[in-house]
């Protein structure tokens, strides 16, 4: 089975815009037999949406959730700037529709003491948490977090399921500071296929905790699978990434 | 048969590569590409590439399938022998130009334009190498603009040019003249985006494109399958594999 863990509905404003944008990926991933696609709206692409728009966001997750339920999960995306409404979010898109997962970008950073309640809900939740992530050299934006940021947030709440993303963007050093933390894993959605880093993300965390994800639509299907099917791995190793352990992140909401 | 039209060897000094010419030939056998154009990682470094793009043609020596893209920078004064003497080279197909790391702009290459098609020789102009987000911070790079190789090939259209390392949005803004020219190709090792490959497709059309993998940089797996998920007819799937690049570097 494979599971992208990490992907967005298009860039459209509309609904009818994102079915349309929304079929066309489904057509691809299922041309390279990818099973399960976890969806995470990003709310109209705003660093730090008000929240309407991260419900509304959210609202055409549900849909396409609804249109595909074979192969759509949806992760809930929040804004950790806006606590209370965030909790109550996660409370509609999880609990009562069935959501797998909260997605975080970059409103604020992970080590940011907003991010604390949505920590300890997921943990009680028994869901992942999709964090982006990055080492930009020119300098991180500042909701924009860091590895370290990531690694500060799997610290506090070492019961909470943490997907940092981003391989390529956090390179190897950002495998190094989530490494003490078993509660974190990194994803390998976004950035160009640099070659090497995938093997490198296995030898530094285990291939338990290294995540096939595509960040589809900014990238492509055919070059997010390369990395993980162009690596030198094990075949076991190569079946953890891919779907295995997405599966056992996702435990129990994942059938057939 | 497939070609890789962009792949390099040699080391980057920014991260651990596998970029021997061993490693390439096993990554090529793993990925069924028959051929490739190779140039030297350190070229892009050395203020005078030659001592690199010698290494290279002795490393190629005995690999019948490895084409040279040597690269030549337009700073040294004897930049017009050196384009000579590696067109006397058999395995040399091309000269690549890296404006951005020796220090000039495309827009100043028109006589090696006019020189390379007399040669016969390929003119490969490298837009990029990494994601801008990637350079450390003493060396800022800036991307080599489209326009400006799409400019070049307008200006000598009896010479063979391929722009290296486009991403789709340039592609696409540039499409309109890129079409109108028969002597520019575009290497799609950096195209990326949901349908990157078909889009790009239908902006220039598959005439244009060609399969190279951006290999050690990239996995060249990415490459295979980004061409391999296009909804394109095979007849284009197979000038892009292959066809193009015969032509564009005169291999047939
Ligand atoms: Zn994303």
């Amino acid at each position: 089975m494979i599971i992208d863990i990490h992907a967005h509905p298009g860039y459209s404003h509309s609904l009818k815009g994102l079915r349309e944008e929304f079929r066309v990926a489904l057509g691809v991933a299922q041309q390279h037999e990818v099973d399960r696609i976890c969806l995470s709206s990003l709310a109209n692409w705003e660093d730090s949406p008000e929240p309407d728009r991260v419900r509304s966001g959210n609202d055409a997750v549900l849909a396409l959730m609804a249109d595909h339920p074979e192969v759509v999960i949806g992760f809930c995306y929040v804004n950790p700037r806006h606590p209370q409404e965030a909790l109550e979010e996660i409370e509609r898109c999880v609990v009562e529709e069935g959501m797998a997962g909260i997605k975080l970008w970059q409103a604020s950073r992970a080590s940011d003491r907003r991010m604390d309640p949505i920590a300890e809900r997921a943990a009680a939740l028994k869901i992942p948490i999709l964090q982006h992530a990055s080492y930009k050299t020119g300098g991180n934006g500042t909701g924009e977090s860091t590895p370290a940021d990531v690694a500060s947030l799997a610290a506090r709440h070492p019961q909470t399921m943490i997907v940092m993303a981003h391989l390529t963007g956090v390179g190897e050093r950002g495998l190094a500071d989530i490494a003490p933390y078993p509660n974190v894993c990194v994803d390998t959605a976004g950035g160009q296929p640099e070659a090497g880093l995938v093997e490198l993300a296995v030898r530094r965390l285990g291939a338990r905790r290294v995540i096939f994800g595509t960040d589809t639509p900014s990238r492509s299907y055919g070059a997010a699978l390369g990395k993980v099917l162009g690596a030198k791995l094990m075949v076991r190793q190569r079946n953890l990434i891919l779907g295995a352990n997405a599966r056992r992140l996702l435990a129990g909401r994942i059938t057939g | 048969m497939t070609i890789d039209a962009a792949a390099y060897v040699g080391e980057w000094p920014f991260r651990a590569l596998e970029g021997t010419v061993a490693d390439l030939a096993t990554t090529m056998r793993g990925n069924r590409v028959r051929r490739a154009v190779v140039s030297p990682i350190e070229g892009l470094f050395y203020t005078d590439p030659r001592p690199a793009n010698e290494r290279l043609l002795r490393r190629l020596a005995r690999r019948r399938n490895l084409w040279a893209a040597p690269i030549v920078s337009l700073r040294m004064a004897d930049w017009r022998e050196q384009f000579a003497t590696l067109a006397d080279k058999r395995r040399v197909r091309a000269a690549r130009l890296a404006p951005a790391f020796h220090g000039y702009r495309a827009a100043q290459a028109g006589e090696a334009a006019d020189l390379a098609a007399e040669l016969g020789l390929t003119l490969a102009v490298q837009i990029r190498i990494e994601d801008e987000r990637r350079h450390p911070p003493f060396v800022k790079m800036r991307d080599v603009p489209l326009e400006d190789v799409v400019a070049l090939a307008a200006a000598a259209p009896s010479t063979r040019v391929v722009a290296s390392a486009v991403r789709l949005r340039e592609m696409l803004d540039s499409a309109q003249h890129i079409r109108q020219l028969k002597n520019l190709w575009l290497d799609m090792s950096h195209l990326d985006g949901l349908c990157c490959l078909k889009e790009a497709r239908d902006a220039v059309g598959a005439r244009r494109l060609m399969f190279s993998t951006c290999w050690p940089f990239f996995y060249a797996r990415s490459a295979v399958l980004k061409v391999a998920e296009a909804e394109m007819p095979a007849r284009e799937k197979d000038a892009v594999m292959g066809g193009n690049a015969e032509r564009a570097f005169g291999l047939a």
